[in-house]
């Protein structure tokens, strides 16, 4: 076992050996994930801290594996329907939208979007950002190719995101899963078509010290269930941080149990599930 | 201030719908609920188990802060760990026991931050979560109730409890009942 001690040891080598500032992450679930690596690759605290000092290669999987990365296609139904019809429709007049996924783990948030996009006729339109501190995932995001493991979830969560119109439940609307996504079971492979891929900019970012990882404003940014790994401090630096990189009427969509708190919660407003930047 | 956290599976929905009718309007403790269902159930549970309750039921957010008299019910995809400081922490991390919820996780965590002032409750279900977050429980001094496994819808969840450790109380739901009913004295 360890100590909050062993702990700042930990993250004081991997700031020194890495430049990986895990200072403000919330404690108590980095000291979860910390015990999982030690778990996982059965050594203590100790072997561990002298060994990210000395080997860069297990530096970046001790980085890799401490981060979480759970991720669905079209995840929460009812973040994708408020954006199919409360912010999608007001972005037509756009020449371009921009959109950033942060923290966007193997890449599903990023090809739902593109899903919700193409059958709002606006994928031409659109650019996509997607960044993740794992170097890992992002090489799957850019493959597209998935197991099948849970590809019953996601036709469930493909059809509640696209068939069904809350403002209308008797509407019918058939898209079918086979336009996006090749399922295929005796390979184990859930494949994003084609021509969904190489449309995404996928690339590695610190969200913690890099801030923005493309120098551009967004129209939304989709930061869903990483605040939560972060402390107070962090959160805050990060809500602002948002603000600045939002065009005017920007949307932040976060995951559907998170929310602003504290001071920053006066710049943005809260619409159902989404957060819209406001000007102050 | 008593925390009250209960766990269950297959079998505990009807359960857990009696518990929060039959509780009195001015229960004051907080209570926590981690149960597992149906993946394809997502959206809807909170609102069923609102529908019959007399206390309020909520799904909480990441770090909100626990009113006491409240329910709380471990969102869908979501671990729930309770908090020294009297928030909830909410966590995607890896399914534990083939489950996200988890019982073990909800149950440890109460363990860590309240210790004894709290009371844990395993009810039916058909898989080993939560035997372990109970036993760790009962270690830091929690008063620990198993539903009897002869009551239980699927037994398998009380029993890999029992086998581990020894609660306070083996309960049929009713006894559940009428002992949350008498804390508030």
């Amino acid at each position: 076992m360890f100590d909050e001690n062993d702990i700042k040891l930990l993250i004081k080598a991997l700031n020194d050996s890495g430049g990986y500032d895990f200072s403000n992450y919330s404690l108590k679930s980095f000291m979860r994930r910390v015990e999982k690596v030690l778990y996982d690759n059965k050594i203590d605290i100790y072997t561990l801290i002298n060994a990210v000092k000395i080997d860069n290669v297990f530096l970046e999987q001790v980085v890799r594996d401490v981060t979480v990365n759970t991720t669905e296609i079209f995840r929460d139904p009812s973040v994708w329907q408020a954006l199919k019809y409360m912010v999608l429709p007001r972005l037509h007049a756009r020449k371009e939208i921009n959109i950033w996924h942060a923290g966007c783990s193997v890449g599903m948030e990023v090809y739902s979007m593109e899903v919700l996009l193409c059958e709002a006729g606006l994928l031409e339109n659109s650019k996509l950002y997607a960044t993740d501190i794992n170097t890992d995932v992002l090489l799957s995001a850019e493959k597209g190719v998935y197991s099948c493991r849970n590809s019953e979830e996601y036709m469930t969560n493909f059809r509640k995101a696209l068939c069904v119109n809350p403002f209308n439940r008797e509407e019918q609307i058939n898209i079918p899963p086979q336009k996006y996504f090749d399922i295929l079971p005796a390979k184990d492979e859930f494949r994003v078509k084609p021509f969904l891929l190489k449309k995404a900019d996928f690339k590695k970012h610190n969200l913690v010290s890099e801030g923005n990882p493309f120098g551009i404003k967004y129209d939304i940014i989709l930061c869903r269930n990483v605040l939560i790994y972060f402390n107070q401090n962090l959160q805050n630096k990060l809500f602002a941080q948002f603000w600045d990189y939002l065009s005017d009427d920007g949307i932040l969509v976060l995951g559907i149990h998170e929310s602003i708190l504290g001071p920053l919660t006066a710049k943005y407003e809260k619409k159902g599930l989404i957060y819209q930047k406001k000007l102050i | 201030m008593l925390n009250i956290v209960i766990g269950g599976s297959a079998g505990s929905f009807p359960i857990v719908t009696n518990i929060l009718a039959k509780l009195d309007k001015s229960f004051s403790y907080p209570m926590f609920l981690c149960l597992h269902r149906l993946k394809s159930v997502r959206t809807g549970f909170v609102e069923a188990l609102r529908l019959k309750s007399s206390v309020p039921v909520f799904e909480p957010h990441d770090r909100e802060p626990v009113i006491n008299g409240h329910v709380y019910l471990a969102p869908a995809n979501y671990h729930m760990y309770l908090t020294k400081g009297n928030t909830i922490s909410l966590s995607t991390e890896e399914v534990v026991n083939h489950s996200r919820p988890s019982i073990d996780i909800t149950f440890g965590s109460a363990a860590k931050s309240f210790g004894s002032k709290c009371v844990g409750i395993l009810l039916s279900g058909a898989n080993k979560d939560g035997a372990i977050g109970l036993k760790a429980m009962k270690d830091s001094g929690a008063t620990i109730i198993v539903q009897s496994p002869q009551e239980a819808q699927v037994k398998t969840m009380p029993m890999a409890a029992l086998k581990i450790t020894e609660p306070d109380f083996v309960f049929t739901s009713s006894q559940i009942i009428s002992y949350l009913q008498k804390l508030k004295e």
